[in-house]
């Protein structure tokens, strides 16, 4: 257990050192990631605490509050699950420092067990900033007594264990199926977006009418109970007070952590070593090559750098794959039956806008395409191309990955029956607010370099840049609302709010020529 | 073809890697550079090559500043890190292409260049494969092809033959010897003054970011052998 212990530390240590700069001479972006990483405690546990009270609330009115913990503790778990599923690859597999580790004289299982509570380590602080706010909200609104609170905290620390389990099982399947494909990140990528998908399709079966709330959480509380029986024991344990159901949760969660770690300990030398090798034919026989121009090469390969990377495509693509089945699902699904009969499409046609600059908001690409090179940074510096070009390349890649959304816009604005000048405007909206966003997170990595990462996830999730982007992405959407509401008129705030990024391009543009260029040139690893 | 001019580096927290550093390199040399570890070898090769951005001092290269126009410069030297770490998404066809695009080779003659150099390297069937399935040595060979491939004039070299398998090594020596006779320079570092001491007509040795010694071979060493050279300037320290 010690060296466990100890190989998990220096795997914190890699990741803070990475995210927070330690050991650095680099005390403005540290504070500039501390202030980032305190708002994100705040606006998440402040959101969460919103949603448990009003929830609470409505729970409270039927007799059924007790069900806001477990119902907490259910969903914090699945996006536990579904955030952790795609970690598995990079973190339980294909890690970078996979050499120096499996060279110690530790077991295989200790190394899993390691990985996994890396894992473990990282879900706890967000089921903390979640939980803590649902334990405020329920205080509040039931008034519960002390051992209510004391069962809480001490089942936070078990909370993310048994869906860690479950999404490095799942993970695990992934990647041993995908490893067959030549394809295999690909066929990842599409086995992960289409769990995603169908966790977030899901709750539209259930129906979910305001007055079905109760139904909702009793449905939502059984089925989980069904499929997940430890939800049950939560329940029993924190609401009721029953210590037995705390020990039997406690033991089981440890125990199945155990029992896998050992496990996937017999599967994780041969799964790694086959994905660290890739394939080997050595029958390659010279062909006739193609030539491109220096910047398509360029292009194409930062395209096949950003696919080969899953972390990087889940954390970015996302919004768009999203964006672009909404757009399709628009013309299967009546509206008004998931309004509860209202028709709200006057509304909708008026937040469509807002929802395109979201989602393109989240598919910035360009936040980590100068940090994603790393150890590699020499190649692109040693080129003879200008910078500006190399800048070019990863600009055009993000454009391409939220290209979809023009056709979607195109798709909603006809299925909506939108008036032609609101198509028109909705279309220069998402190709100034793309480009927008492409300059903007390359100029924002350039500001905030890491070369020196061991995990893509750092760089794609943990990073300052990355931060900074999701922050400023949410920031410029709620600017377009404000608009909207300031004018009242849909074509009037589309139109100011198209105005504002055409002089925010040409600024971000003016800066990337000639404070990005410099910062290119002074990047080292 | 190289003109090294009061090149100083200083990184942060104040160590002077390189200091105040000249040196001349001419078509159909072979420069070798010789230091311990952190003399300012790799500090320097990195400037030169334009991966390093400097302040004091500057780098010429066919005439041209590397500060004030790297694109030109850049288009005709080949550089090669001592830890060759290559885009390990591609395959090894597929980053050779990319460096043909990028120094704009024509199809033809990129074809032949990957054919002859490929060959010499033995490393024709492994092309196809992932960069990430190679080892340490095919790596090296593979930065070694991209390297030659748009038949640069100045060729610069970290520790080159370090991961090599002794024929490799010979045909990297083959091949160097080759191009200065075509007119180009090769400037490299490396630990093995034996090699040094074969291949090279210039040598230049540097300790704590300084250049104790510079000039052709035999004006170096003398009459003693470059090694003892080396240990007694290290000695004397």
């Amino acid at each position: 257990m010690k060296k466990v212990i100890r190989l998990v530390s220096v795997q914190l240590w890699a990741i803070l050192g990475s995210m927070f700069a330690i050991g650095e001479s680099k005390k403005k972006k540290t504070k500039a990631l501390y202030v980032g990483f305190a708002l994100f405690v705040v606006i998440l546990s402040g959101a969460s605490f919103f949603y448990a009270y009003m929830i609470g609330m409505g729970l409270k009115l039927y007799g059924s509050i007790d069900l806001l913990p477990s119902l907490f503790m259910a969903l914090t778990s699945i996006i536990v699950l579904f955030t952790t599923i795609h970690k598995v690859k990079g973190t339980l597999f294909g890690f970078k420092d996979y050499d120096m580790v499996m060279s110690l004289p530790v077991s295989n299982s200790q190394i899993v067990a390691s990985r996994l509570l890396l894992l473990y380590s990282i879900n706890l602080v967000f089921v903390i900033i979640v939980m803590l706010p649902m334990m405020v909200a329920y205080g509040l609104l039931n008034g519960p007594r002390i051992q209510f609170y004391v069962f809480s905290i001490l089942m936070l620390f078990f909370i993310p264990l048994i869906p860690i389990i479950i999404a490095s099982f799942l993970g695990t399947i992934l990647t041993y199926l995908s490893m067959r494909f030549k394809y295999s990140n690909i066929v990842y990528m599409a086995f992960s977006f289409l769990l995603l998908i169908a966790m977030i399709i899901m709750p539209y079966f259930l129906g979910n009418s305001e007055q079905a709330l109760v139904e909702i959480s009793q449905i939502i509380n059984g089925q989980i109970n069904s499929i997940y029986p430890l939800s049950e024991l939560y329940s029993m344990g924190v609401t009721k007070g029953d210590l037995l159901s705390i020990l039997i949760f406690i033991v089981v969660s440890i125990l199945s952590f155990m029992v896998f770690s050992m496990a996937v300990g017999k599967v994780f030398k041969r799964i790694n070593s086959t994905i660290m090798t890739g394939r080997y034919r050595a029958n390659y026989k010279l062909e006739r090559l193609k030539s491109s121009s220096p910047l398509k090469a360029l292009y194409i390969k930062d395209l096949k750098r950003y696919f080969a990377s899953i972390i990087y495509v889940m954390n970015t693509g996302f919004g768009v794959v999203i964006l672009v089945l909404g757009s399709i699902a628009l013309a299967f699904v009546d509206i008004t039956t998931i309004t509860g009969g209202l028709d709200i499409t006057g509304t909708i046609r008026d937040m469509i806008p807002l929802f395109f600059t979201f989602c393109i908001a989240t598919s910035c690409t360009t936040m980590a395409s100068i940090s994603i090179e790393g150890r590699h940074i020499w190649i692109i510096k040693n080129l003879p191309v200008s910078t500006l070009m190399i800048f070019a390349s990863k600009i055009l890649v993000n454009l391409t990955i939220i290209a979809p959304a023009l056709l979607s816009s195109i798709f909603v604005g006809i299925i909506l029956q939108i008036p032609f000048i609101s198509v028109l405007l909705l279309l220069l909206a998402v190709v100034s607010f793309s480009l927008f966003m492409a300059q903007y997170g390359l100029v924002i990595n350039l500001s905030f370099p890491n070369l020196s990462w061991s995990n893509e996830t750092v760089i794609v999730k943990q990073s300052t840049a990355s931060l900074i982007s999701v922050f400023s992405g949410i920031g410029m959407t709620a600017i377009q609302y404000l608009l909207l509401m300031a004018l009242g008129n849909a074509v009037s705030g589309m139109l100011l709010f198209i105005i504002i990024l055409l002089i925010l391009n040409l600024l971000l543009y003016k800066r990337l020529v000639k404070d990005g260029k410099r910062q290119f040139e002074k990047l080292s690893n | 073809m190289l003109s090294i001019v009061n090149f100083s580096k200083t990184y942060k927290g104040g160590k002077k890697a390189v200091d105040t550093l000249n040196l001349d390199i001419n078509s159909g040399d072979i420069f070798g550079f010789i230091g311990h570890n952190g003399a300012g070898k790799t500090t320097t090769i990195r400037a030169i090559a334009g991966v390093l951005d400097f302040e004091e001092g500057d780098i010429l290269i066919d005439g041209v500043s590397i500060k004030e126009d790297p694109v030109k410069c850049k288009r005709v030297i080949a550089y090669i890190p001592d830890n060759p770490d290559l885009y390990d998404h591609l395959t090894g066809i597929g980053y050779l292409n990319f460096i043909g695009d990028i120094y704009e080779i024509s199809r033809v003659d990129r074809e032949q260049a990957i054919k002859k150099y490929a060959e010499a390297f033995e490393l024709t069937a492994n092309l196809g494969d992932g960069i990430a399935s190679y080892s340490h040595g095919m790596k090296q060979k593979l930065a070694i092809i991209s390297a030659l491939i748009h038949s640069p004039k100045l060729l610069i070299l970290d520790e080159p033959f370090v991961g090599l398998d002794p024929k490799a090594s010979l045909t990297l020596k083959n091949i160097m010897e080759e191009l200065c006779k075509s007119g180009s320079a090769i400037f490299f570092s490396t630990h093995v003054l034996l090699v040094a001491e074969k291949l090279c007509n210039k040598i230049g040795i540097i300790q704590d970011g300084r250049l104790v010694a510079f000039g052709p071979t035999q004006e170096v060493k003398g009459d003693s052998s470059l090694e003892d050279v080396f240990m007694e300037l290290i000695e004397t320290k």
